[in-house]
């Protein structure tokens, strides 16, 4: 408790729930802006389906993490990598990890920016938007993963906040948009759940948080729970909105918010988007840490620094840098999430892994037959 | 810089002590009296309020005694000590103990061996009796000295609850501490802080409920400090803190000796400071800096639903001009149409952007504020008048400023006072600053961009290694029957856990009232 002064990274733990919550802001927080619109194009009037079938990579995900952690407790994949591929081939794929998030994390900034400017501050310098995000994630980064793991907390209750206004539209809702269930097969749905899917994948950051978790046993149980309770959200806003617009909600660039404005309760409450959004802000805010989080402390794995803060600020920079340099406008952020995400995430974040996978349990076994067998020989010697 | 001045302190530490006019610890008092009253007289150059008596034991031992006018019960002394010396028949060898054992009848005294105690000893107003030919002193517990009387707390009201508050003085204070807690559990241990001043500070605790390990963290933050003087715990608050860059209060001080007790019996630790009426308790958390020691004195449904008020007014006076700021200049279309309308009717003639009014009016707040403290009772009536007048009707009527303004300038007022301690209320008046200008720049994004950064350093931020946000963040479920509520204290079985994890419940278990419970006697 007392350590203050020597708080180092590897003495700040958080508990298996915090790191549940801090998983689930990082897939659902975008997701429910951006993926409802891609699965409504697909899916139509079954898009409540697709979130179903894109989770279940995130559970065969969450299993991948935590089957790697548990073969080497205590590492993350920047130091386990080395461990099962060997010292060059471990640091070129830790590296490419380390480009792949400070990528996701510029295009998250890059695509909330997109968010922000378009629907609200229609007039203010996109960079202005981009930067002042980073630098309230640069604070929390820099207050290290217990910060993080509060402010999940915190904010949960907060970003559910969109779902408890749902009723107030009830009025508004025809229940039948939903029908006819099914209509052209399953296939629609299954289309529809491409683009989730790769946010479902987006879980395997937690083999960055397994190693800080304090009641291991718990973890994969944790992150089980984030991928069920992101695919309720997903399930419930997409009916929401297929109940509110119907076929419509596929035309949309980010339907939840065009279902929001219909919001007028008691010639009070109206025109809830602001709010909406302004929750929004919270859930990315807390997704934009977690990658951010995860590119700075994968780099001072690899360089085997003893803090990671000295790397928050530089980050910081490149992280806007990249959401300059990665996609030129907001047409190429959809395009982005439609076409390549879906083949690009899972590859990196659930195939691969696999592959290490595999290749960790081949190791131990021969390392545990090799064993045995010198085990055997040692017996018979004496 | 920085580094120069700290070595020079260190090398600077025996000239010091010199200037400070203290003997070496180690100087014994001599045989001579005259050599020892020659020292004192030496170190006491100047100072008029200390007084010499010589006078001869039994008729033939010269002795001295010294104290300082104001801070002794002379009466006391002369009838106690000087009459019965004087008169009685004591034999020129008597030694100084044997003299308290037949003929002082003074109940606290203390036997001294070095000047430096006997400098200590006047200071404190204890009377020193030095005899000739004697290597040891005597050092009488007869201090007394104007006190207030105890009184009602001012910045701490409260409806129901004991209204006696601390005092300056220390051994009052800690008589208020020791009548609410009887048990010998109660520890108070003393110490020394302040080269000049050498303030008395006493670090009270419960052995048994308090983890050790707070008090040994305490001990050494008081023990590092060195300083010329301490005139209000305050300075002690902020030379011990976790995070001395952050506009939140990280201890929290009370006038309310029931305040204290109430979170000796959770397990922290009280400060007591020589001086001052407010003593320190540690570790704290920004919940308990929104309770009243009036919520456990309540029913748990009146002191719940006044929790929630105070929660939501908290919020209120950190976010509610920004808000009014942000609706006005970016987001009219969340306001309903009417309502919308008659604001905008209300600030047509006004020929500020709503930041620069929001910020004219707060500010001049403040300054009313402020100076409805400092200003002397009866000058303050008037200047209350001016004010209102000026900042509420002449200047709308002027057309300075909009009417809706006011409101939300007076609503913000008023939920700040709502946070009962004084302290916690300027961090967040503070804090409402910055969220004005991100308001008035950013609109709805800055604000949840200041509410979020805001967060980020609560959760920061520990008070002797205790979370700030406890019990929300780290979440502890069980806790929350204390924070969010207040549930019956039939509930509140547990203490809150702080750091260790001793003595865990409070009470028995079923102490919830009920008929066919009964008495023990039916």
């Amino acid at each position: 408790m007392l350590e203050e002064g020597e708080k180092m990274q590897g003495n700040e733990k958080i508990s298996a729930g915090q790191m549940g919550l801090l998983m689930y802001f990082a897939i659902s927080a975008s997701a429910v802006t951006v993926v409802p619109g891609i699965t409504g194009k697909y899916a139509q009037n079954d898009l409540w389906l697709s979130p179903i079938w894109a989770s279940l990579i995130g559970y065969v995900t969450v299993y991948i993490a935590c089957r790697l952690h548990q073969l080497y407790p205590k590492q993350s994949i920047i130091q386990y990598s080395q461990t099962i591929l060997g010292s060059f081939l471990g640091k070129v794929t830790s590296l490419f990890f380390i480009f792949f998030y400070l990528h996701l994390t510029g295009l998250i900034v890059r695509a909330y920016a997109e968010f922000v400017v378009g629907n609200f501050l229609t007039r203010t310098p996109i960079s202005v938007v981009m930067i002042s995000m980073v630098m309230v994630t640069a604070l929390a980064v820099r207050g290290g993963v217990e910060v993080l793991g509060r402010t999940a907390q915190l904010f949960f209750f907060m970003f559910l906040i969109p779902v408890a206004l749902m009723p107030t539209l009830l009025g508004s809702m025809k229940l039948q948009y939903l029908f006819p269930i099914l209509e052209h097969g399953l296939k629609p749905t299954f289309l529809g759940a491409a683009s989730p899917q790769a946010w479902f994948s987006e879980i395997f950051i937690m083999a960055y948080f397994l190693p800080l978790v304090s009641n291991q046993e718990k973890s994969m149980r944790a992150g089980m729970w984030s991928v069920f309770g992101t695919m309720m959200l997903l399930t419930i806003i997409n009916v929401f909105i297929l109940l509110v617009m119907g076929r419509q909600a596929g035309d949309f660039l980010y339907p939840v918010m065009v279902a929001f404005r219909y919001i007028s309760v008691a010639d009070f409450f109206q025109n809830l988007d602001s709010v909406v959004m302004g929750i929004w802000i919270i859930g990315l805010f807390q997704k934009i840490s977690v990658f951010y989080y995860a590119s700075v402390i994968g780099t001072s794995q690899l360089l085997g620094l003893r803090d990671y803060r000295p790397l928050v600020l530089p980050f910081g920079i490149l992280v806007v840098i990249m959401g300059f340099w990665s996609i030129p406008d907001q047409l190429h952020v959809s395009a982005f999430d439609t076409f390549a995400f879906p083949f690009y995430g899972p590859l990196v974040q659930t195939v691969f892994p696999l592959l290490l996978l595999i290749l960790a349990f081949w190791q131990k076994r021969g390392q545990a037959s090799h064993a045995g067998r010198t085990a055997l020989t040692d017996d018979t010697n004496s | 810089m920085n580094r120069n001045a700290r070595k020079w302190w260190r090398m600077n530490k025996q000239k010091l002590q010199q200037q400070q006019q203290m003997p070496e610890s180690s100087t014994q008092i001599a045989k001579e009296l005259a050599a020892n009253e020659a020292v004192l007289r030496e170190l006491y150059t100047n100072c008029t309020d200390v007084v010499y008596r010589s006078f001869l034991i039994g008729g033939s031992t010269k002795a001295l005694v010294i104290y300082i006018d104001g801070l002794s019960n002379t009466e006391e002394l002369d009838r106690s000590v000087l009459s019965s010396l004087m008169n009685g028949k004591i034999s020129k060898e008597t030694h100084a103990r044997k003299l308290v054992e037949k003929t002082i009848s003074v109940s606290k005294w203390r036997e001294i061996t070095t000047l430096e105690e006997c400098i200590e000893s006047i200071s404190n107003g204890c009377p020193v009796l030095l005899i000739d030919q004697q290597e040891a002193a005597l050092s009488f517990g007869l201090e007394k000295w104007e006190k207030r009387a105890i009184e009602e707390p001012v910045a701490e009201g409260v409806v129901r609850g004991p209204r006696e508050g601390f005092t300056e003085s220390l051994n009052v204070n800690t008589s208020l501490l020791r009548r609410l807690i009887k048990s010998p559990a109660l520890k108070m241990e003393l110490m020394q802080i302040g080269g000049y001043t050498k303030t008395k500070v006493i670090l009270a605790y419960i052995d048994g409920i308090v983890d050790p390990t707070l008090v040994t963290e305490l001990k050494a933050r008081l023990n590092r400090i060195d300083i010329d003087g301490v005139l209000e715990s305050g300075y002690i608050e902020e030379l011990i803190e976790d995070h001395p860059s952050s506009p939140f209060p990280q201890i929290l001080s009370t006038e309310r000796p029931d305040v204290a007790c109430g979170n000796l019996l959770e397990g922290r630790v009280v400060i007591l400071v020589d001086g001052t009426p407010f003593i320190l308790i540690a570790p704290t958390t920004l919940i308990a800096l929104l309770q009243s020691s009036e919520d456990y004195y309540q029913r748990s449904f009146a002191s719940t639903a006044i929790r929630l008020l105070r929660y939501v007014f908290t919020v209120m006076s950190f976010l509610l001009p920004s808000l009014y700021v942000a609706l006005i200049t970016f987001h009219h279309e969340m306001v309903p149409t009417s309502l919308l309308i008659s604001m905008a009717s209300s600030r047509e003639a006004v020929p500020f952007p709503a930041l620069v009014e929001a910020l004219i009016m707060e500010i001049t707040f403040e300054a009313l504020r402020e100076a409805g403290v400092r200003l002397p009772k009866q000058v303050g009536a008037a200047v209350s008048i001016v004010g209102a007048l000026v900042i509420g009707q002449a200047a709308v009527q002027a057309g300075l400023v909009s009417a809706p303004m006011v409101i939300v300038v007076a609503i913000t007022g008023i939920a700040s006072f709502m946070i009962p301690h004084y302290i916690a209320g300027i961090a967040i008046r503070l804090l409402r600053f910055p969220m004005m200008f991100l308001a008035g720049t950013l609109g709805l994004l800055g604000i949840m961009l200041g509410i979020i950064a805001t967060v980020v350093h609560l959760c920061t931020i520990r008070s002797v290694g205790v979370p700030y946000l406890t019990p929300f963040a780290p979440m502890k479920g069980k806790e929350l029957k204390d924070a969010l509520v207040r549930a019956p204290w039939w509930m509140l079985n547990t203490r809150p856990r702080l750091t260790g994890e001793s003595n865990m419940y409070r009470q028995a278990q079923g102490l919830k009232p009920d008929p066919s419970k009964g008495g023990d006697t039916s």
